[in-house]
């Protein structure tokens, strides 16, 4: 173990190189009872690169160039290494003089013996081994290993003891009131939402319920009210048609009441003019009346304008003959002066009185006239009369 | 490099299944990116990630305005069974919410949906139905359930699918039926529902006859019912064991009864015996869905000269029972006394 003091720069100044073998960490710890023999050794002078002075670090624009003050110079470091060295040997001296165990006595060796249970190996070495490696040229790199560290032989055991560690049923308390709990509210809020549907399926069975009763009562008093309404219109219907009936046979007996009444006296008033006029006829009256009597009337008429044409011949005749004796008369007047104006006139009037007239005038006439010469003219005129009295008395006959 | 990870074993609380919800608000953000990955693995775990979140409203809300029902709709159409069956349960889960409701109806998830109905996988159709039950508990469900044109095709489905999805299109059905029957009528829903009051399962009969009873409400339900004879098998059903079976079908005989067409068919089908039976039952909605019935059968002549023999019945209901009963009982009084 050399100890890795950096090399003094005297050397050269051009280069500095710093070089530090490998070495195992020494171990400071007194692991032993120090022994007479084994020198002390001089602690190790180790050089670590973060901590060397000499590494500049930080800014390199402000050196702090010469001593710091906070640091000795190296004069005084040299001393104090040396003050060290004394003081080490001095130490050295005195446990040399320590008292120790005594000489083993004759036939005797002092061993050093271990006592505790287990016996353990005591090396001041540490075992060192030199390891080399170097990769397969040809091989690629295997992947590394799972590292699984080696037993180094040292065989532990430990038994936990029932409640050493930690109270279960203390510590379990609060995890198992949240386990339980959660595992509640889950199934709460699960059973409440069944809960809430099945109330809700309830309370909508009741209502339709309710609303069936109710549709149903409503739509019998509707079906009731339509029922009763019909009847109603129905018996309205026949009251009136009854009505109606009763008005229209009152108003036929009153019309036929009064029919009655008025054509009561109808009959005979009909009866009594269709006899008047002349519908009830006796057949042969009839005839008579028809075929006869028109007949007769004829005659009658023919008669009538006979004697009428006589009478008027016979006017003009003895218009004619007075004349002619008017004239004669005035020309016997003239000799005689005798006028007979009278019984012309009477003459020509009523019929009855004529005959009697005429007898009359033809005996005036003829009285007056005999001496006339006109005989023939007498005796048309008679048959003329004879004439007239036939038709005369036929008329009277009548 | 380091691993977050510790040891090899994974920590015991940790499901390896979901994917690994972030703190705070970047949870559902992060899944939606997920969601939309390429990977199936990561779709999957964010998928069943998503399920656990769904059930808290809150996380409802946040997705539906993150515009998570699109990133869903899109995994709708997945080619993978799990990804399809855990989109129908998130999509379940969230219309168990109002809001989740909603953002359905406004983002035409029924439309989507409704592509899976032919679904090989029998999960995936259940969860869809549960979705549709829940959606049509809200009228607005219904209401957009039936615009999209589903009722024929739910009723059709009615025949040939299981009977526990048959029970789900059942509860389904009586909701959307309740606000429109005309397009379930024109699709022969009658005569279905009619062979499922036959089955053999006490909750499809029952659930049947809740359907029926929604569509018996408009008139020409009414007279659909009259016409198919269901009202006779309404009448053996007042003697069935479950009370639930018992109260639906005199619901049902209650809303067909109202014509007078119905209230001879059902004199005609001995109706009163079995439903003055019923009145004395535990189950408060049989009692008053038979003194219902027994008020729509006492407007007719022949049905009130039989019920005023059992005035004294409806009497002791009137003071004993519910609020809705009494006045049931009160009503049923005063029609089976009125003269004309």
């Amino acid at each position: 173990m050399a100890s890795a003091l950096t090399d003094r720069t005297s050397r050269s100044m051009n280069t500095y190189t710093y070089t530090s073998r490998p070495r195992a960490l020494p171990c400071h710890r007194r692991r032993y009872r120090d022994s007479l023999m084994q020198p002390d050794e001089e602690p190790m002078r180790y050089g670590n690169i973060m901590y060397d002075r000499r590494v500049i670090r930080g800014n390199t624009y402000a050196l702090q160039t010469g001593l710091l003050p906070g640091q000795p110079d190296p004069l005084q470091l040299q001393k104090q290494q040396e003050a060290k060295r004394r003081a080490l040997a001095r130490k050295r001296t005195q446990e040399q003089l320590r008292p120790r165990t005594p000489e083993p006595v004759e036939g005797r060796r002092h061993v050093d013996v271990q006592t505790e249970l287990y016996l353990e190996e005591i090396a001041d070495r540490v075992t060192e081994v030199d390891m080399e490696c170097q990769t397969d040229a040809f091989l690629d790199r295997p992947p590394t290993p799972l590292f699984i560290p080696a037993k180094t032989g040292k065989d532990v055991a430990t038994q936990i003891l029932e409640g050493e560690l930690f109270d279960f049923d203390l510590e379990v308390k609060p995890m198992l009131e949240v386990l339980v709990g959660k595992i509640i509210e889950q199934s709460l809020l699960e059973v409440m939402e069944e809960e809430e549907l099945a109330n809700l399926q309830t309370s909508q069975y009741a209502y339709e319920e309710m609303r069936n009763a109710e549709l149903a009562e409503v739509q019998r008093l509707e079906e009731q009210e339509r029922r009763h309404r019909e009847e109603k219109d129905r018996r309205k219907q026949q009251q009136w048609e009854i009505v109606h009936k009763h008005s229209e046979t009152a108003q036929k007996i009153a019309a036929r009441s009064f029919a009655q009444h008025y054509l009561a006296d109808l009959l005979p008033s009909v009866f009594g003019s269709l006899r008047d006029s002349g519908y009830f006829y006796d057949p042969i009256e009839r005839d008579i009346e028809i075929g006869f009597l028109p007949w007769l009337m004829n005659e009658v008429e023919k008669t009538m304008e006979y004697s009428m044409v006589g009478r008027t011949v016979l006017d003009m005749l003895i218009r004619e003959v007075v004349e002619k004796r008017l004239d004669m008369y005035e020309r016997k007047e003239d000799k005689h002066q005798s006028v007979n104006p009278d019984d012309e006139r009477g003459g020509s009037g009523a019929m009855r009185d004529s005959p009697v007239s005429y007898h009359f005038q033809d005996l005036s006439m003829s009285q007056t006239q005999r001496p006339l010469p006109y005989d023939e003219e007498l005796a048309q005129e008679r048959k003329f009369m004879d004439e007239k009295e036939l038709l005369g008395q036929d008329e009277e006959e009548n | 490099m380091a691993h977050a990870q510790i040891s090899t074993y994974l920590p015991p609380n940790i499901n390896p299944t979901q994917a690994a919800i972030a703190y705070g608000c970047r949870a559902l953000p992060k899944l939606n990116e997920e969601l939309n990955s390429e990977d199936l693995l990561t779709r999957q775990k964010a998928l069943m990630a998503l399920c656990d979140l769904m059930h808290d409203p809150e996380y409802v809300y946040e997705a539906i305005r993150i515009g998570f029902l699109e990133s869903l709709k899109a995994s709708l159409k997945d080619s993978n069974n799990m990804v399809r069956i855990k989109t129908t349960e998130v999509l379940y889960n969230m219309a168990t919410h109002n809001i989740g409701r909603d953002g359905f109806l406004e983002h035409d998830v029924i439309l989507a949906l409704s592509f899976l109905l032919n679904d090989p996988h029998p999960l995936c159709r259940k969860n869809l139905h549960k979705a549709y039950k829940h959606l049509a508990q809200l009228p607005s469900g219904a209401r957009g359930i039936i615009s999209n044109g589903l009722i024929p095709l739910l009723v059709w489905k009615l025949h040939r699918e299981e009977e526990e999805i048959q029970e789900l299109i059942l509860d389904t059905l009586a909701p959307c039926l309740q606000e429109d029957a005309t397009e379930a009528l024109s699709s022969r829903v009658v005569p279905f529902l009619k062979q499922k009051l036959l089955s053999t399962n006490g909750n499809i009969r029952s659930k049947a006859a809740r359907a029926l009873i929604s569509v018996s409400i408009p008139l020409e339900g009414k007279i659909q019912v009259w016409q198919h004879d269901v009202i006779p098998i309404l009448v053996h059903l007042l003697k069935d064991d479950e009370a639930e079976v018992q109260a639906n079908a005199a619901g049902a005989l209650m809303y067909a009864t109202v014509t007078t067409k119905g209230k001879y068919a059902a004199l005609d089908a001995e109706a009163i015996k079995p439903l003055l039976e019923l009145l004395l039952t535990p189950t408060s909605k049989v009692r008053l869905n038979a003194t219902k019935a027994l008020t729509m059968l006492a407007e007719a002549p022949e049905g009130r000269k039989i019920l005023q023999a059992h005035v004294p019945i409806f009497r002791i209901l009137e003071e004993q029972s519910t609020e809705a009963v009494k006045r049931a009982a009160q009503i049923a009084i005063k029609v089976i006394e009125w003269k004309p």
